[in-house]
């Protein structure tokens, strides 16, 4: 047990209590483990790297065999059942049901392996499967008579799983989140990565000799804490998974680099430092999670386009423009309000007291922001002849285009989508303000001016 | 070589070829199995005929030398078994004990406790004389008159419908072997032991001739039976008990069984026992309601005087029992279900506790059972377990189940949330200065009465937002938790 507690804790700092935790429960062959031992925590603290590393660390050391898995791969219990038998045994015939998985764990009996140790990812979808799984894993122990342990890994507590037949008691072990001191001392073991990489590029490209040599003077240990002391300042507070901030603090250290191999800057002077990298360290902030290759500097300018470059790029005909528009008047609109905006003589609207108070309730509450509303093909093909000015026949090709619409998940079916025939079929509209507004620019039809939210 | 080659599977193939050249002389080695499985179907393929075709044996098996031994000395395979079974030549048997019992001197609990058996159905049936007189007339005019007709018996059960049924048989049967009424033929089934309403016909195509064929033969062969008029056909009783198994949605089987009587060649008298009055208006469709008639009989529950009766007539001549130890009994088994099982098993039980609870010192002869032991038992058997469990229920998972049920008070409704129950537990906790768990641990509690069924409720993972229903009465809660805390 002390070996393998001694061979992970430098590989995990910051996790010593886990690990001996672990390592008291299952760390020792030849003791008896418990049945089953359920570890989670929340995405990013190392759960499944502890727990593998520590399973291939029992293998290496002791008589074990393990068997690790992910049960999001199992979309069926024979999958598991056969993954988990194919890593256990060395010869195995097939097994159908957990059954046979039982019956042949049994005939593992040997003198040369004490332990066995499974490892399940994602453990939260063993409730889907089937009803048997989780409670014969929870007990795989007893059944078997083998020295056996499961591990279940997620993000959930506990408390998610008990079914209507109950479970019995766990042990659970929580691994917290780091905190900002744990966080810094495991992305400053990075250090000399990244010293040697950046080393690697600057001898590479082979410019002056000068740079090389403010590179290798600047690089140091403070240096590099101080850099992340400033990126943990800007990203701690939104984000706490260390993979995902060992990826970010990478990427955006060349660029803190930058002035100090320009040699604009010193590399002791911090505010400055700090004045250039705040900029890209925020944008870099929108981007978390998003894989994408793009320029840290003028990210603000961007996600107005998109939504425009979206409109242009995608090309409908013009008829399938108006009826998009006209789909998106019947979402937010209420069909109330069809007869004032759309028919010409609709008579004098009396002001009174009440809808002028319903009206106020409502003003915060617009309907764009509370999300779309569903409205029948008929509505949509009304409106779109009213907004239409010139006169067009209902054929085939245009009613094709409302399914086409669909396709393109521009619209989408709310209900009934099996009857649209007898026009109980509902549909609700996907896109936003901003996509409408301007494919009503490119018609030259002013959309704001039939939206009730803006009178 | 043939046989070197097989496979296990392969041999038993063979050995049913052998099989076949040993049960039937009229065939060719190499005779399809169809051709032979119709002529052992046919009605009058009977076992007699099979012994008397052992002379042709060894003659046919000197052809195959080496299965002729084993089938002199081994064994039979599976299949010949099976065969044997299903043609009704092997009766079944049950394992007998090593040596027979010692029974010594019994005690007079003892005898009681063998009398009270539910098993022991006494001769005569007291407190039914009149419903015996009923279907004994009904039996024995059809049975003179040579004509089919149906009756159907309702009553709640452990009214003595089956024993009465099966003792008016019993006394028909004396009366045909004294030659005093033709002679007829009895069948029974019984719906609970039929895997599917069809197999009925299996049942009663075996009991008429002792072989087991699949459910659409036994069924054309009855049809037959019972459809074509033969000379000197004696007239069969059926009795049909758990009718109401026997209805699947087509009611083909039912259909078949109330239409056969009405045949003039059948000669059949169908007799139905079912638990409800009103099944044949309820469940069973207008033409078959129509074919079952108006004969009909209803079993009322057992008042407290005749279980009374009952008791007191079993336990003939023995002064194991008080009278007001019965009378209790009886009274309290009357107020619930007029169950005659249910008095006996609480007699039973009342000799058992009077056997261990009395102290050794007393003479074994002189053991009686007294009012204290039959309102043990009946404190036993009546009182319900629910009461128990709340009680034995942890402290928290007590204040759970006080939380729900003011929380169903509260909102009138039946179907409660978690946050409202948790909301409950709160103020409960506070009230009763205990600390508040937390809501993954009440969510554990939760579940775990859930699992004993205290309450329904759903899967965990709808954490706050999963409902929850009682599954006991309020009241239990109440009763259960007050009388602790006194």
């Amino acid at each position: 047990m002390e070996q393998i507690c001694a061979a992970l804790e430098p590989q995990f700092p910051c996790r010593e209590i886990a690990i001996t935790t672990l390592g008291e429960l299952i760390g020792d062959c030849e003791e008896a483990y418990p049945p089953v031992i359920y570890v989670f925590g929340h995405s990013g603290t190392g759960k499944t790297t502890l727990i593998n590393s520590f399973l291939k660390q029992c293998q290496k050391q002791q008589k074990v065999r393990i068997a690790q898995l992910n049960a999001i791969e199992c979309y069926t219990t024979k999958i598991m059942i056969e993954n988990v038998l194919d890593s256990l045994a060395v010869q195995q015939s097939p097994a159908d049901n957990m059954l046979e998985f039982v019956e042949q764990l049994r005939c593992l009996h040997t003198a040369e392996t004490h332990g066995f140790l499974i490892a399940i990812d994602n453990a939260e979808r063993l409730r889907d499967m089937d009803a048997n799984v989780l409670p014969v894993l929870m007990r795989l122990q007893q059944i078997t008579s083998l020295n056996v342990c499961v591990l279940l890994l997620s993000q959930l507590p506990f408390e998610k799983y008990y079914n209507k037949t109950g479970l019995s008691e766990i042990i659970t072990l929580h691994l917290g989140q780091y905190n900002k001191a744990e966080t810094l001392r495991i992305l400053s073991t990075d250090f000399d990565q990244v010293r040697q990489q950046l080393l690697q590029q600057q001898s590479q490209e082979q410019q002056q000799q000068q740079r090389l040599d403010i590179c290798e003077a600047a690089m140091t240990p403070d240096f590099y804490n101080n850099y992340l002391n400033l990126f943990l300042s800007v990203f701690y507070k939104a984000c706490r998974d260390v993979p995902e901030l060992r990826l970010t603090a990478r990427k955006c250290f060349g660029i803190y680099m930058e002035p100090v191999l320009d040699g604009s800057v010193e590399c002791t002077d911090v505010s400055r430092l700090w004045r250039h990298i705040a900029g890209p360290l925020r944008a870099a902030l929108t981007q978390i999670y998003m894989r994408i290759e793009k320029p840290l500097l003028g990210e603000t300018v961007m996600e107005d386009q998109s939504v425009r470059k979206l409109a242009q790029s995608l090309e409908l005909p013009y008829y399938g423009k108006y009826l998009l528009i006209a789909a998106f008047l019947a979402s937010h609109n209420s069909a109330k309000q069809d007869k004032r905006l759309f028919v010409k003589h609709h008579g004098k609207q009396r002001k009174r007291m009440q809808t002028v108070n319903a009206r106020a309730k409502n003003a915060e509450k617009m309907s764009t922001t509370l999300g779309p509303k569903s409205f029948s093909i008929d509505r949509l093909l009304a409106i779109f002849y009213a907004i239409l000015d010139e006169k067009v026949g209902l054929t085939c090709n245009l009613l094709s285009q409302i399914s086409t619409l669909v396709h393109l998940k521009l619209l989408s079916f709310v209900s009934g989508e099996q009857n649209i025939m007898d026009g109980s079929a509902k549909l609700q509209c996907t896109v936003g303000l901003e996509f409408v507004l301007y494919i009503g620019k490119v018609v030259g039809f002013n959309v704001r001016q039939y939206l009730c939210d803006f009178m | 070589t043939r046989l070197a080659d097989g496979t296990p599977r392969r041999s038993i193939q063979l050995s049913n070829i052998v099989e076949q050249r040993i049960f039937d002389n009229n065939e060719i080695i190499s005779t399809p199995k169809r051709s032979r499985s119709k002529l052992a179907d046919d009605a009058d393929y009977t076992p007699k005929k099979s012994t008397h075709k052992s002379p042709g044996r060894p003659r046919r098996m000197s052809t195959t030398g080496t299965s002729t031994k084993q089938k002199e000395d081994a064994p039979m395979t599976p299949s010949q078994k099976m065969k044997k079974i299903r043609a009704g030549e092997l009766s079944p048997s049950m394992e007998q004990r090593h040596q027979q019992l010692d029974v010594g001197h019994k005690s007079q609990l003892q005898l009681a406790r063998e009398q009270l058996h539910v098993s022991v159905v006494p001769k005569s049936l007291p407190c039914r004389e009149k419903e015996f007189d009923n279907i004994y007339s009904f039996l024995e005019g059809k049975i003179q008159d040579q004509c089919g007709g149906c009756m159907y018996v309702s009553g709640v059960p452990g009214t003595g419908k089956t024993a009465t049924v099966t003792g008016v048989i019993r006394t028909l049967q004396r009366l045909v072997e004294q030659d005093k009424l033709p002679a007829f033929e009895f069948l029974e089934i019984n719906g609970m032991r039929l895997t599917e309403p069809r197999q009925a016909y299996v049942q009663i195509y075996k009991q008429l001739t002792g072989k087991t064929v699949s459910w659409e033969h036994a069924h054309s062969l009855l049809e037959k039976r019972f459809t074509t008029p033969a000379p000197r056909r004696l007239t069969t009783v059926l009795l049909v008990d758990e009718l109401d198994i026997l209805c699947n949605r087509r009611q083909d089987v039912v259909y078949n069984l109330l239409d056969w009587p009405t045949k003039s060649a059948a000669h059949l008298v169908v007799v139905t026992i079912a638990n409800t009055m009103d099944l044949p208006e309820r469940l069973l469709m207008g033409k078959v309601t129509s074919r079952l008639g108006l004969t009909r009989l209803t079993f009322q529950p057992y008042t407290h005087k005749q279980l009374q009766e009952i008791v007191t007539a079993r336990l003939a001549g023995s002064e194991a029992f008080k009278g007001e130890a019965v009378q209790l009994v009886a009274r309290k088994v009357a107020a619930v279900s007029g169950d005659a099982r249910r008095a006996l098993d609480i007699c039973r039980r009342a000799t058992e506790i009077a056997d261990t609870g009395s102290e050794p010192t007393a003479n074994a002869a002189t053991k009686c059972v007294t009012m204290l032991h039959v309102q043990q038992a009946l404190g036993e058997m009546i009182a319900s377990a629910k009461v128990q469990a709340i009680k034995n229920c942890s402290r928290m998972e007590q204040i759970f189940l006080q939380a729900v049920a003011a929380e169903v008070t509260r909102t009138g409704v039946e179907e409660t949330m978690f946050h409202g129950v948790y909301t409950q537990i709160e103020t409960i906790a506070t009230f009763m200065g205990v600390a508040l768990p937390a809501p993954g641990r009440a969510l554990n509690i939760c579940s775990k009465l859930g699992a004993e069924r205290l309450i329904i409720c759903e899967h965990s993972r709808n954490d706050l937002f999963q409902k929850i229903l009682l599954n006991v009465s309020p009241d239990d809660i109440h009763y259960a938790l007050r009388v602790e805390g006194n």
